[in-house]
């Protein structure tokens, strides 16, 4: 993967954003991977591979409920980087690819931001006297230092990712044949899936609302094979 | 009171409010989202005297723990409440009631229900052809709800004080959660099969196979083992092994 450094530039600084936007500020999710994966297409120029790469991840997304101080992984600088991954291999083969290298990137996303809040933790500790001591500037200072380095998190994280992605080609696309790459596909998208009606079940549970998601599973079902 | 009641007021809450989007910037396991919650909560305590301020800002920055939206409603609640004179114990207390009530709702409200909707319509959205337009949709019309919601949370909590538990019950949380459970069981319903066809358009007929079987497989593995399993791992596992596979067989 060659890129002109003001399009690597431009996906670093989108993965950043959205990065900070998973947690920390404003959560207008941009965060979400069919954002995420839609801006980083249109920034390569690809937006068919963001909006696929998007529901991929979207899908896996699903498998998380964000409450308390739960550990998920992190998707959004993951489709950034998947989706370069996938931009620069073709068709299928960058489906898969791109998905096995944003896979990698969201484990180390949800690594890094267990290590962040155990850092915020220690600094909060620390500054806990000046906390307690009612110093407005003390506490926007504990606060805006968070927010920092949650942003060099996210830049490191994208980094990462583009590190990755830029790997990928050289290291699997030329060893994989055709149907390697099928194969690869076809199992981050079955995955995926898995997942997303996994994840969506949990949420339903067993009252009023699996009929509902029954019915929806049923039109879903409908429409697909009017439209084939 | 009638300070903070007027233009004055009007302009701490708004300062507050845009804190507000800022209120997880801090978060930690010691005090969660306690120092972005004493952030937020800061241009609503300027009025006090100064023997009161320092106090009042101290505690608005310990533990707190709620869904990030909804967090507004506390410290509108605990600034009120700091004006009206309440005691630092009543304030401690009210916070730590508002903690699990505001977590569940805003978890059901938005984490399970508006979130997982529109996204749901979204895909479903994608895959019928509407591309980017259904992404630019998505943004838009979730954060309509998500602004709306962070500065009704804000404004009631200002307005009923140690009341605060009256907004809890207005109708139209209740109705909107009653609504929303239904509506996002349909909508990522439906977008399932349609994405499923969607994202496997350019497979052959033995690769749509095969996805169905390792779908199934997996949603079976995840179903059964999910106090091991997530979604991340296996998929890691089944693209390893595809991998492995892909490379091996000519």
């Amino acid at each position: 993967m060659i890129l002109p450094v003001e399009v690597l530039l431009a996906l670093v600084v989108w993965g950043t954003f959205v990065g900070v936007d998973l947690v920390s500020l404003p959560q207008m999710m941009i965060a979400r991977p069919l954002v995420a994966g839609t801006v980083a297409g249109a920034i390569l120029g690809d937006i068919p591979t963001g909006l696929k790469l998007g529901i991929v991840f979207e899908l896996l997304q699903y498998d998380i409920l964000p409450v308390g101080a739960v550990r998920y992984p992190e998707y959004g600088p993951a489709t950034v980087a998947a989706v370069a991954t996938a931009h620069a291999s073709a068709g299928v083969l960058g489906l898969g690819l791109g998905a096995l290298v944003g896979l990698v990137t969201g484990l180390t996303g949800g690594l890094t931001i267990n290590l962040l809040r155990r850092i915020n933790s220690r600094i909060v500790h620390a500054a806990a006297a000046q906390l307690e001591s009612g110093d407005p500037g003390a506490l926007v200072r504990v606060h805006v230092g968070g927010l920092l380095r949650d942003a060099v998190r996210a830049a490191l994280v994208t980094m990462v990712g583009l590190v990755l992605a830029w790997l990928a080609r050289p290291l699997l696309a030329n060893a994989l044949t055709v149907r390697g790459a099928v194969i690869l596909a076809v199992a981050a998208v079955a995955t995926a899936l898995a997942a997303g009606a996994a994840g969506t079940l949990r949420l339903v549970g067993r009252g009023p609302n699996l009929a509902w998601f029954a019915a929806g599973l049923g039109g879903g079902l409908v429409a697909t094979l009017w439209l084939r | 009171m009638a300070a903070v009641n007027g233009a004055r007021g009007k302009g701490a809450l708004a300062r507050a409010l845009l804190r507000l989007f800022a209120v997880q910037g801090s978060y930690n396991y010691e005090r969660m989202l306690g120092v972005g919650v004493g952030v937020a909560e800061e241009p609503l305590l300027r009025d006090l005297d100064a023997t009161r301020y320092g106090p009042a800002v101290a505690r608005g920055g310990h533990f707190f723990n709620a869904h990030p939206y909804l967090a507004g409603l506390a410290i509108g609640a605990a600034a009120r409440a700091e004006h009206d004179g309440a005691s630092p114990d009543q304030i401690e207390r009210l916070r730590e009631a508002l903690c699990g009530p505001l977590g569940s709702l805003g978890d059901r409200l938005v984490w399970a229900g508006w979130l997982p909707f529109l996204s749901g319509l979204t895909m479903a959205a994608i895959a019928l052809g509407a591309g980017w337009i259904a992404v630019a949709a998505f943004l838009c019309v979730y954060n309509i709800g998500h602004v709306a919601l962070r500065w009704w949370a804000l404004k009631a909590g200002w307005t009923h004080g140690t009341r605060v538990s009256v907004a809890l019950h207005h109708p139209m949380l209740q109705k909107a959660g009653a609504v929303l459970g239904p509506a996002m069981a349909f909508a990522v319903g439906a977008a399932l099969p349609l994405t499923a066809a969607f994202l496997s358009g350019p497979f052959d007929a033995w690769a749509r196979i095969a996805l169905a079987i390792v779908a199934a497989l997996s949603f079976i593995l995840l179903r059964l083992r999910g106090d091991r399993v997530n979604g991340l791992r296996l998929s890691l596992a089944v693209a390893a092994l595809a991998l492995v596979a892909g490379v091996l067989w000519p």
